[in-house]
């Protein structure tokens, strides 16, 4: 078991600025999940916590110990890369026997542990199999049970199931997180899949052209995004992010969207952290299912024009056009009947966030 | 008016068969789906409409007009893949005007300029016509092969993954761009995809294929509420469709397999009395995550296996004996790994496959 520590890390490919300035803190046990989009650093600061890359300036620790001077295998750490990296002649058994047996397991002990991860990963009838008989899934599960067996100090994973299809992804997923239950050993997980990221990790690092946005819970981060770029990377459908101008009114701040006339009914504990921003250009932002969205009139509402509808199955996006901004709205499937229709909108106060545009930053209440 | 018919059509690469005897009809102006898995024929039925396959067998139609044996320019269609194929050293302008310079045309100089102008306000690149195209990111780049499809005023539009190179965020934007975009054109649209999601949120009507044939063709709610086998079931809806086999006793008005058991009520007792059961009860159920729900008592029990945010909603992983089962709950319900609960089925939404087959019992 080991906590993990990046303190002021830089990365520098050529003039190419990959990591900057990275500061984190994973605790023992923790499930942490690597967010962002191609390009970003975050495979790069997780080949760094590998050792397979080394750093500018800045320091690693793994268990309070020095790390970031020192070869791959004197970390104890695991790396699982996307790719099926098993060796072709080998049986599933064999392959994943292979760490244990490098480092001189007593057979009785091999067996032991190898049935045991692989009783966990449910792989259990295919042990004797070679890789080249095996699924996509299936040798992805091998590949995880050869990295699991050595009982790492710290797993690095490195887009694992990416490769996979849309249902295998889904119960890999599951399998994962459950085998992190139960192994309990430091996780580190880079995706550039935000569903991945939500499910999986105990906490997300959102990272951006080398620089970590927010460290935190999947909660906080999707409740609470700290700037416009988390907002609209985590959660689909994405946040609805839209120009507003405010103004004092008779009765607190009023907000318009772009093209209305009457403001939105906002609480003031909603409009508070725009009392130090009149004058900034300034973007609202709200998530689908935090517009309440009715067929008729009804009090602190605002008219919308059905523009389209989206049918997912379990539920509908419906695209609204509100003054001259566009917000889409989730609805329980089928709740509007058809494009052109008038609908009224209430955003949720408690859902309802600003953003300095210039800045990217989430404006907070007294800030 | 252009409709797009298939009739009995099949196309074989060497000893593979891509599509069986492929029958089917879009509608003018429908914006419709080909969808289905790697593999399942739908790029080679598109190519086909395209004229740039020759099926084997049967005929293509383009507005009740048999094309076979035209070329792929007098069919009058436009084509977009996913892969944006412009001409890199060329400007916006020159690369949306190039398919109207062609002598076949006869556009002067002011039709092209009109044309162009027109199209690039369609898909919002006016801003970028002077730029070249190499200096454009992928979505500017896949507006620009969309705006050169646009500008030749086609009678069909023919796009295969045209929003998959795209980011996440990206193609959810486009999604309802090109929807929007199609409705206000009123031009017929084959679009082909392997992302249900897309097929969903896009499609008129959806044709979902597998392993060159076309399985089922619907609107999307069709195809989600009522599928007619269980792989239409599971390929379309995410989190899946959970299916599990059972056996059937409806003098006893019972669905069980091992721990997971449950009494069927009056109405689904009903519906199963009047459809023809494998003779042994034993049958495939599929229930979709949202269907099913947690309850304080008299539910079939069960532990919490998994539990993932969603962010707005969480999706609970159930496990009961052997069975796993997804359920939709709320995003704010507390649940902890492990905890025992009890589930139900929202029995009017449950589905009934042939276990063999796979064909469903109900539709």
């Amino acid at each position: 078991m080991a906590d993990i520590e990046v303190i002021d890390a830089e990365k520098r490919f050529g003039t190419n600025h990959v990591i900057r300035k990275l500061n984190l803190r994973i605790k023992d046990g923790e499930f942490v999940v690597l967010l962002g989009p191609s390009g970003c650093g975050k495979t790069t600061t997780l080949r760094a916590l590998a050792g397979l890359e080394s750093i500018d300036s800045g320091e690693i620790r793994i268990k309070g110990r020095r790390v970031d001077h020192l070869p791959p295998q004197q970390r104890d750490t695991a790396f699982v890369f996307q790719l099926y990296s098993l060796y072709p002649h080998l049986t599933a058994y064999d392959n994943i026997a292979f760490p244990l047996r490098a480092s001189g397991k007593p057979e009785a002990e091999v067996k032991k542990q190898v049935t045991q991860v692989a009783r966990v990963l449910r792989i259990e009838h295919l042990l004797d199999k070679r890789p080249s008989a095996l699924a996509g899934g299936d040798m992805q599960r091998v590949t995880i049970g050869r990295a699991l067996v050595r009982r790492p100090e710290a797993m690095l994973m490195d887009e694992p199931i990416g490769a996979l299809d849309a249902k295998l992804r889904e119960e890999m997923r599951a399998e994962l997180r459950r085998l992190h239950v139960e192994n309990g050993s430091t996780t580190v997980y880079v995706t550039h899949d935000q569903v991945e990221a939500m499910s999986m990790g105990d906490k997300i690092g959102i990272m951006n052209d080398g620089v970590l946005q927010q460290y935190d819970s999947p909660v906080t981060v999707y409740n609470t995004p700290s700037n416009l770029f988390v907002a609209q990377f985590v959660g689909s459908p994405i946040m609805n992010v839209v120009d507003c101008q405010c103004q004092a009114g008779a009765g607190g701040i009023e907000v318009r969207l772009a093209g209305m006339v009457d403001p939105l009914v906002l609480s003031a504990a909603a409009t508070a952290p725009l009392a130090q921003h009149a004058g900034d250009a300034l973007a609202l932002g709200i998530r689908p299912e935090a517009i309440h969205l009715a067929l008729n009139a009804a009090p602190e509402h605002v008219q919308a024009k059905v523009h389209l509808i989206e049918p997912l199955g379990p539920y509908d996006i419906v695209d609204l056009a509100v003054g001259n901004a566009t917000l889409r709205a989730r609805t329980p499937s089928r709740f509007v009947r058809s494009q052109g229709d008038t609908v009224w909108i209430k955003l949720d106060d408690a859902r309802t966030h600003f953003f300095d545009k210039r800045s990217g930053l989430r404006l907070q209440a007294g800030s | 008016m252009a409709q797009v018919s298939l009739k009995q059509v099949s196309k074989r690469f060497g000893a593979v068969s891509a599509i069986s005897d492929l029958s089917l009809d879009i509608r003018d102006r429908e914006f419709f789906v080909l969808l289905g898995p790697t593999g399942a024929g739908k790029s080679t039925t598109l190519r086909c409409i395209a004229g740039l396959e020759q099926p084997e067998a049967g005929d293509v139609c383009i507005a009740e007009q048999r094309v076979n044996e035209w070329s792929a320019a007098q069919r009058d269609v436009a084509l977009v893949f996913q892969q944006y194929s412009l001409y890199p050293n060329y400007t916006v302008r020159e690369n949306l005007a190039f398919p109207l310079r062609s002598k076949l045309r006869k556009l002067t100089q002011q039709q092209i300029d009109e044309r162009v102008a027109k199209a690039a306000n369609t898909v919002r690149i006016a801003h970028l016509l002077e730029r070249r195209t190499d200096r454009l990111s992928g979505g500017e780049m896949q507006r620009v092969s969309i705006g050169r499809a646009i500008v030749r005023e086609p009678r069909v539009f023919l796009m295969d993954e045209p929003l998959s190179n795209l980011d996440a965020k990206l193609r959810e934007l486009l999604r309802a761009e090109l929807k929007g975009l199609q409705q206000r054109l009123g031009t017929t649209l084959v679009f082909v995809t392997h992302d249900q999601v897309e097929a969903m949120t896009m499609g008129d009507r959806v044709g979902l294929m597998n392993k060159g044939k076309l399985i089922q063709v619907g609107a999307p709610h069709e195809i989600y509420n009522r599928p007619k086998n269980s792989f239409v079931a599971s390929f379309v809806g995410t989190p899946a469709i959970n299916l599990f086999d059972a056996r059937l006793d409806l003098a006893a008005g019972r669905a069980s397999d091992g721990a997971l058991s449950f009494d069927l009520d009056e109405a689904t007792r009903h519906t199963l009395s009047s459809v023809a059961l494998p003779a042994d009860g034993k049958v495939r159920i599929g229930v979709r995550p949202e269907h099913v729900r947690l309850v304080g008592a008299g539910g079939i029990a069960g532990s919490l296996y998994g539990a993932e945010n969603h962010g707005a909603e969480i999706v609970a992983i159930l496990q009961s004996g052997d069975h796993m089962l997804r359920a939709t709950i709320a995003a704010d319900a507390r649940v902890t790994l492990n905890q025992p609960l009890q589930f139900a089925f929202a029995q009017d939404k449950l589905h009934f496959f042939d276990p063999v087959t796979g064909d469903s019992l109900l539709h």
